[in-house]
């Protein structure tokens, strides 16, 4: 079982001994890969993907699907790449003719019961089935006899399962058992009948992860029940996101159509989530398609009514304002699934005013939900994306485990008062009335924001750049999916031009910059740019403060 | 060779009468008059026979309980190259997927046919037909009722009892 997730190998690497490597030839390429690497493996390395469906990499392989048969020299007939280690000097064909008859063979077999309904599945697009078939498989069928037939079965959950597309590789059946480690699936009958089913009626209701089985499923056997007929594979845009639903910060893709997202799906990041993420993330992504939005800054007038009006005008009136009350204490609410930028734009601009005081509430459940194969990943307690990035800043954390509370002495400030992100959903309308100066920096509108004298609309993370810090101190960054509402900016782009402003520093104009300020800035987010973060995030390099004390932040 | 001016004498009309054109064009009228030959078509009293392949407004096949043949599966939208099928997804109550919202802007419309040459379940067809006129722009895009009532007869893109045309 692969599912141990590496540790640091590059610092680990020196002073363990050279690991012995196997040189061999795959296709006529020579390819040097560790000992004990599988042949499919060693493969991808030199970007060969060998047909399979039983094997994934974060599973244990059965070698059942018989599709990843490769031919071996030497070898009396061909042998199976998923768990057929390599060895020095051994010469390996997977386009030859017998691999590629093999495969054709077996394609052929699977379609012997399959429905081929491609246009009414989900799956039709991103099919490893259709896929391998339209790439090798025959022609025609020569299939005469009547398909065997199941019907659809609802699994519970989040889960559909059509039991006539399914191809037997008993993915999900392995995920249950090996990495959530609660086995609900099973595959009952034999040969020609056997299907996956759960337990009697117990299904996969009061599972945490088992919407894993949907992505791990190659065909579309396994489908999602929100996804249902929503969108095809191929009208769907890909956008590399982290998860917003807890502190883990799993690694997430975000997928669109029209301006909407459709669906979330993990994305493979070993050092964070592996391929995996949980029920929940994957539900909560409703909030990023809500249409109620601030679509322009607004700003109270004298008979107390707000009036929309361009930014220029809003953030001019705005410092005419703050100058005026530069040096009066500021309190600043912050929401904790605003990104990095934006929290360290808000700091500077307390800063720029004169100093005060940033609290932070963010809802936290009683339990952390582990995935038992994978333990480095689990539903934190947190419950917004970036309590880390939060207290790095210096903010400290007010109110109760439900977000509630905490902002009395805000509340009755006479001073500034800068909302950011909060939705303050349980203060009322009277909330920053006393205040000299109230901002109100967010996404839609509460009620306790009716006594604010400017709002300004900003982004959620799904439509602009930024970064998220997770509960062990890892900087990753997400892109935006979405196009934003109306006159909706960057809160780090708002916030940032008001500090440049108030201290005539540089105003940043892209995320890269915001985040380039803030590493100098804050040395807990020191060593690190854009660049270097990449897709998957990093460490930051120096605070070893930063990463140990990552371990009870979560 | 240099290039040379033709002259034309043209007989001047004082010098000469226009008796003999005029019952010359007389003539032909008199003579198509008891001998007619018939070129006008009695439009829309007669109709034109269309070609087997004329591609026309669309029609929408339904089954025999009267339910759409579409099944939703996206490729018409997603084949069609003047982008103007809408195309909404769903389930109805006995478990099948249909369109919910199925559309056509027959003015985007180019009339390629690929939507019906690209369809699993032979639902949308171009067909044989092209008195569309309307009062109001909005009424060109056909939704899936307007569709379905169609009756005009459906065009034959390629032989039925030789689809592959070998």
């Amino acid at each position: 079982m692969s599912t141990t997730p590496p540790t640091s190998a590059p610092t680990a690497a020196p002073s363990a001994p050279a690991p012995a490597t196997v040189t061999l030839t795959i296709d006529g390429q020579t390819v040097t890969v560790p000992k004990g690497t599988t042949i499919l493996e060693a493969a991808k390395t030199i970007g060969t993907k060998v047909p399979h469906y039983c094997y994934h990499p974060g599973l244990s392989s059965p070698a059942m699907c018989r599709l990843c048969l490769v031919e071996v020299e030497g070898a009396p007939k061909p042998q199976p790449g998923c768990v057929t280690t390599v060895a020095d000097n051994q010469v390996v064909r997977t386009v030859s003719d017998k691999a590629l008859g093999n495969r054709q063979g077996v394609l052929e077999f699977y379609l012997v019961n399959h429905p081929l309904d491609c246009p009414i599945c989900d799956m039709s697009g991103e099919c490893d089935l259709q896929n391998y078939v339209h790439a090798e498989g025959r022609e025609h069928g020569r299939g005469v006899e009547p398909k065997r037939v199941f019907g659809r079965d609802d699994f519970g959950g989040d889960v559909l399962f059509y039991g006539d597309r399914c191809v037997m590789c008993t993915r999900c059946v392995r995920f249950m058992s090996e990495v959530e480690k609660d086995e609900r699936l099973t595959v009952v009958e034999r040969g020609n009948r056997s299907v996956i089913d759960t337990f009697f009626d117990e299904g996969l209701d009061g599972t945490h992860w088992s919407g894993n089985i949907v992505d791990i499923c190659p065909v579309g056997a396994l489908v999602s029940k929100a996804f249902l007929h929503k969108a095809r594979a191929w009208d769907l845009e890909h956008t590399p996101s982290v998860c917003a639903s807890c502190s883990q910060g799993c690694n997430v893709e975000l997928h669109t159509r029209d301006n909407v997202v459709q669906r979330v799906k993990p994305r493979e990041n070993l050092d964070v989530n592996g391929w995996w993420m949980c029920d929940y993330g994957r539900a909560d992504y409703e909030w990023m398609n809500e249409g109620d939005r601030i679509e322009a800054p607004l700003v109270r007038q004298a008979d107390g009514s707000s009036k929309a009006v361009a930014w220029k005008e809003a953030l001019g009136g705005l410092l005419a304002r703050a100058k005026e009350l530069q040096g009066r204490p500021v309190k600043a609410v912050v929401s904790a699934r605003a990104s990095n930028e934006d929290l360290g734009a808000l700091a500077e601009l307390v800063g720029a005013l004169g100093g005060g005081e940033i609290v932070y509430r963010s809802p936290r459940s009683a339990e952390e939900i582990v995935l038992q194969g994978f333990p480095t990943l689990a539903r934190r307690k947190d419950l917004a994306p970036n309590v880390k990035g939060a207290e790095l800043l210096g903010m400290h954390r007010v109110g109760a485990d439900d977000a509630t509370g905490g902002l009395d002495k805000v509340r009755a400030h006479d001073g500034i008062v800068v909302v950011l992100g909060d939705a303050l959903a349980d203060q009322d309308e009277r909330f920053g009335a006393s205040a000299a100066l109230y901002v109100y920096v967010g996404t839609q509108l509460p009620v306790a924001a009716r006594a604010a004298h400017v709002v300004l609309p900003v982004t959620t993370h799904a439509e602009q750049e930024g970064t998220f810090t997770n509960h062990a101190g890892r900087v990753q960054r997400f892109w935006p999916a979405l196009t934003a509402p109306g006159m909706a900016r960057p809160a780090w782009l708002v916030l940032g031009a008001l500090v440049g402003e108030l201290s005539g520093e540089a105003v940043p104009r892209t995320a890269a910059d915001a985040y380039a300020a803030l590493a100098e800035a804050v040395p807990a987010f020191g060593g690190l740019a854009y660049p270097k973060l990449g897709a998957r995030g990093a460490l930051p390099m120096i605070s070893g403060a930063a990463v140990s004390s990552g371990a009870k932040g979560a | 060779m240099a290039i040379g001016v033709k002259v034309m004498h043209r007989p001047q009309p004082e010098s000469t009468s226009y008796l003999r054109a005029a019952l010359s064009g007389m003539a032909l009228t008199f003579r198509h008059m008891v001998n007619p030959v018939k070129v006008t078509q009695q439009y829309p009293e007669e109709q034109t026979e269309l070609h087997p392949r004329w591609r026309g407004t669309h029609v929408m096949e339904t089954h025999a309980d009267g339910r759409p043949k579409c099944v939703a599966c996206g490729l018409c939208p997603t084949v069609c190259p003047a982008n103007c099928i809408r195309l909404v997804g769903g389930e109805d109550d006995q478990g099948n997927r249909y369109p919910i919202v199925y559309e056509i802007d027959e003015f985007r419309c180019i009339f390629c046919g690929m939507c019906q040459e690209v369809c699993p379940v032979e639902a949308i067809h171009v067909g044989q037909h092209f008195e569309n006129a309307e009062y109001t722009r909005a009424r060109f895009v056909y939704d899936l009722d307007r569709l379905m009532e169609q009756d005009h007869p459906v065009t034959n893109l390629w032989d039925p009892s030789d689809p592959t045309g070998e």
